[in-house]
């Protein structure tokens, strides 16, 4: 992609030049976007943790990895020095929003959208690199509005880093809303239904597909079987053939939620 | 057995959607009157292949295909090989891209757009029937009034005119089959876009 100047970055979005801070900022029509550094520099050979937070105007969401019945998922398209990789989105759990019959997965109010970016080892520790990303979302209330911008935050490169206690909060709060890693579940094709089977006694008040066309957006029944979790989805109307696995997310009393990996069983 | 038999049961209460619209299946029948007053249904055109497209002038996901003139050039290459075309719009009074006659008119002229009809589905009867989610939302039928594709406009999911070159064009494609006499590569996809505003 297209490295755009700062000058005429601030401009195009109103980011502000972010030379020498961690956090980089826009706004957009109903939402503010910045992009976060949780550390002060970047270390030869060390991961570092970044995040798109997105501040909603009351009653305005964006959208999950799988945005529901409509919607898009926020996209990120990162131009980093070479050496260095971004990672994929670590979604934090979503909500879910519900418009007649149109069922959506998504953020309202402040969320934290992190990424991990893996720093070469062999990066020099003497000035800095620039971690810039074009971030695209769809902000809706019931209309939408998509809206972009251009982020950067110029990095120094250390021997050592530590946490920026601007952005310390964030993160942690980031983390706690990620879902927990749980079991590997099996799933099956049953008529215009979808079973997946997750080992032990499992509580969940409702349950998001991260995979489009397989369940409908609308909630599962939960059951027990024999000491395991029974969910039964209806089957997406888009549905073509099971794909090898399906990954959601069991949404639990209160706000966290497990992933499980679902792997569809063969006939 | 008793496992199977609850499964049954979840068959019922567990429907994705109360959609009467399953590919391969005939297409539910409904009438429509359009832009100009004048009543569609959709057994007067059976005998010739009819696509419905979901529409709200105000989403940015029609926008992007009218604008960029994806959907007018498919209405027209699609209507030149005698397919009939229908663009509903079943957005509630009161509704962001609810329309009446002059203002649908004034949509298609807007773009130069010229399908069979502009019909007007304010109640959301036929949107529920069709189980339509987002605009657009498009249906192929054939000639023999069997629905045979359903889902999205193409296959990048995006407000962006840019990837229209790079995806597959769904409709088009389950079109030119058709008319070849091939089964129809993709007869269902994820539609994309604003959620239809149905009033209820």
């Amino acid at each position: 992609m297209r490295v755009v100047p700062a000058i005429a970055l601030a401009a195009l979005s109103g980011a502000t030049a972010a030379q020498g801070q961690s956090t980089a900022h826009a706004r957009g029509d109903h939402i503010e976007v910045s992009l976060l550094s949780e550390q002060t520099a970047l270390v030869p050979g060390r991961p570092a943790q970044f995040g798109i937070h997105l501040l909603h105007e009351p009653h305005w969401h964006t959208y999950w990895i799988n945005p529901g019945d409509s919607g898009l998922p926020t996209r990120l398209a990162w131009a980093l020095p070479p050496g260095y990789r971004a990672r994929d989105v670590t979604w934090p759990v979503p909500q879910r929003f519900k418009l007649g019959d149109i069922a959506n997965f998504g953020y309202s109010g402040d969320v934290l959208l992190p990424v991990t970016i893996d720093v070469p080892a062999d990066a020099a520790t003497e000035g800095g690199v620039r971690i810039a990303v074009e971030a695209k979302w769809l902000v809706c209330q019931e209309e939408c509005i998509p809206g972009k911008a251009s982020l950067a935050l110029e990095m120094p490169v250390r021997a050592e880093a530590k946490v920026d206690p601007a952005n310390a909060a964030a993160f942690a709060t980031a983390r706690a809303a990620l879902p927990l890693a749980g079991p590997t579940a099996s799933a099956r094709v049953l008529g215009d239904t979808v079973e997946i089977v997750v080992p032990g006694d499992r509580e969940g008040v409702d349950a998001f597909a991260e995979n489009k066309q397989v369940v409908a957006n609308t909630p599962p029944r939960f059951a027990r079987r024999d000491g395991d979790t029974v969910l039964t989805f209806a089957r997406s109307d888009y549905f073509a053939s099971a794909p090898t696995a399906l990954d959601l997310l069991i949404i639990r009393p209160g706000t966290s939620a497990l992933r499980t990996h679902a792997i569809f069983q063969t006939r | 057995m008793k496992a199977l038999s609850l499964a049954l049961a979840a068959v019922f209460t567990l429907s994705a959607s109360a959609s009467a619209a399953t590919v391969g299946a005939p297409a539910p029948d409904f009438s429509l009157p359009d832009s100009n007053g004048k009543v569609h249904s959709l057994a007067q055109y059976k005998g010739r292949i009819v696509v419905l497209e979901w529409n709200n002038p105000e989403c940015p996901f029609v926008k992007k295909h009218y604008s960029s003139g994806n959907i007018p050039r498919q209405q027209a290459e699609a209507m030149s090989a005698g397919v009939v075309w229908l663009t509903i719009n079943s957005g509630a009074d009161g509704k962001q891209g609810h329309v009446d006659g002059p203002r649908a008119k004034a949509f298609l002229a807007q773009y130069d757009a010229k399908p069979t009809a502009y019909l007007l589905d304010p109640d959301g009867k036929v949107g529920h029937l069709y189980g339509a989610k987002t605009t657009p939302h498009m249906y192929v039928i054939d000639a023999t009034g069997v629905l045979r594709y359903m889902g999205g406009i193409d296959s990048i999911a995006s407000t962006d005119k840019e990837d229209i070159a790079k995806a597959t064009q769904y409709v088009p494609q389950a079109l030119a089959e058709l008319k070849a006499g091939k089964a129809i590569s993709v007869t269902t996809s994820q539609p994309y876009g604003c959620g239809v505003k149905y009033g209820s």
